[in-house]
């Protein structure tokens, strides 16, 4: 299992200042790509930690629902457009988002999908496409500046890339209602 | 079954991380975006406006500290602006009209501060105060040559500019008032213009009254 050590490989190159920035500094990438990356760093590293405290998760997170509950927080805290202005303004904001995409979003959500039944899973990827939906509407509809380091065009752009995430994960939830998996088994 | 106490525990404690994350992230529910959080952090600091120098459309230089004993209701703005600009002024000309006479020049100065100072010299300002009806004089538009002033007075009053691939810039946009001890006290919605404009006579009359 060498996936822990390809996550903090990541994980550090993630966090390089030149790389940090450069992600940053596109409003799109910021959002759709610099913060799944790094709850995909969690989610690679998750099986060191379970590894470690197998006990703590068994218990804490018997039946996955605290953990998939402290993902969806943290993912619906890092869509507020404050926050991303503020991880580019405050340091501290960004110390934590650091932080909290990997261990509070990433690792939770490797320890819960497994132990999610299919209503409990099909409950999150409605959520996150009507979640999605909404901020779509919100980025590309609004006409005011929502960060005050981005322009609106890239605020549209953020906008539509929420209309394409929405839509990816509403279709990969209606094919899985209708494909039965074992017919391909 | 056994494990379902620790998990309900687990699933509260989250709940209540969740809520107070969110409570703290947006100002207790009150600030969604940095710009309102921006404007409740202005209007509860009150910052004293930095000393700059001020050089205006009729080539006068004089620092800030000019306006001192009035009322400055300001605006930040660049003339090349296409978009946010034209209609800041408009705004402001209307807030200016509304205003009674009597306070005008007397104990309320109006101001529009460039921060595009290479592009925007004396002779542009005055050519963009005629679109305004400003008067040069009770309404004056200046520029900040000095570059270090600029930044600290645009960070102070946490006035963020970003310039985009065509030489523009997209910058939020207010109303501030500076009072006549040279403290910032109001950040208005430039687009509520009778708002502003009631309010700025108010707290002008009170003074006055005094």
């Amino acid at each position: 299992m060498r996936q822990p050590l390809y996550g903090l490989t990541l994980y550090i190159f993630l966090m390089l200042p030149p790389v940090a920035t450069l992600a940053e500094s596109v409003m799109a990438i910021h959002m759709h790509m610099q913060m799944p990356l790094f709850v995909i760093v969690g989610v690679l590293m998750a099986t060191f930690f379970q590894r470690r405290f197998s006990r703590l998760f068994a218990i804490w997170n018997g039946n996955g629902i605290p953990g998939i509950i402290l993902f969806m927080i943290i993912v619906i805290y890092w869509m507020l457009p404050r926050t991303m202005d503020e991880a580019l303004t405050i340091q501290k904001i960004e110390l934590f988002k650091f932080v909290s995409l990997p261990f509070l979003a990433g690792v939770p959500l490797r320890d819960s999908w497994p132990k999610l039944g299919v209503i409990g899973k099909n409950i999150i990827f409605v959520l996150l496409s009507v979640l999605f939906s909404s901020m779509a509407w919100l980025y590309i509809m609004t006409p005011i500046q929502l960060c005050n380091n981005y322009l609106i065009i890239e605020q549209k752009t953020l906008g539509w890339g929420f209309v394409f995430q929405a839509a990816g994960i509403f279709i990969y939830f209606a094919m899985a209602l209708f494909i039965d998996k074992s017919d391909y088994e | 079954m056994i494990q379902n106490k620790p998990n309900k525990i687990a699933i509260f404690l989250v709940i209540l991380f969740g809520v107070s994350l969110l409570f703290v992230g947006t100002d207790g529910f009150t600030a969604y975006t940095a710009e309102t959080a921006r404007v409740n952090k202005l209007m509860k600091e009150n910052p004293v406006f930095p000393e700059v120098t001020l050089e205006d459309s009729k080539g006068r230089v004089y620092p800030f500290s000019e306006f001192k004993g009035k009322y400055v209701l300001l605006t930040f703005i660049y003339t090349a602006c296409t978009e946010v600009c034209p209609q800041l002024e408009l705004n402001l000309s209307e807030v200016y009209n509304q205003i009674p006479q009597k306070y005008i020049g007397e104990d309320i100065l109006f101001l529009s501060i460039s921060f595009d100072p290479t592009k925007d010299d004396p002779e542009t300002l005055e050519r963009y105060r005629y679109y305004f009806d400003s008067d040069g004089e009770t309404w004056r538009m200046a520029r900040i040559t000095n570059e270090a002033e600029l930044t600290n007075l645009l960070k102070e009053f946490g006035v963020i500019v970003i310039p985009d691939e065509n030489g523009n810039f997209q910058h939020n946009s207010a109303f501030y008032l500076v009072d006549p001890n040279g403290i910032l006290v109001e950040v208005m919605d430039y687009k509520k213009i009778d708002e502003a404009a009631n309010k700025v006579t108010s707290i002008v009359e009170e003074k006055v009254g005094e």
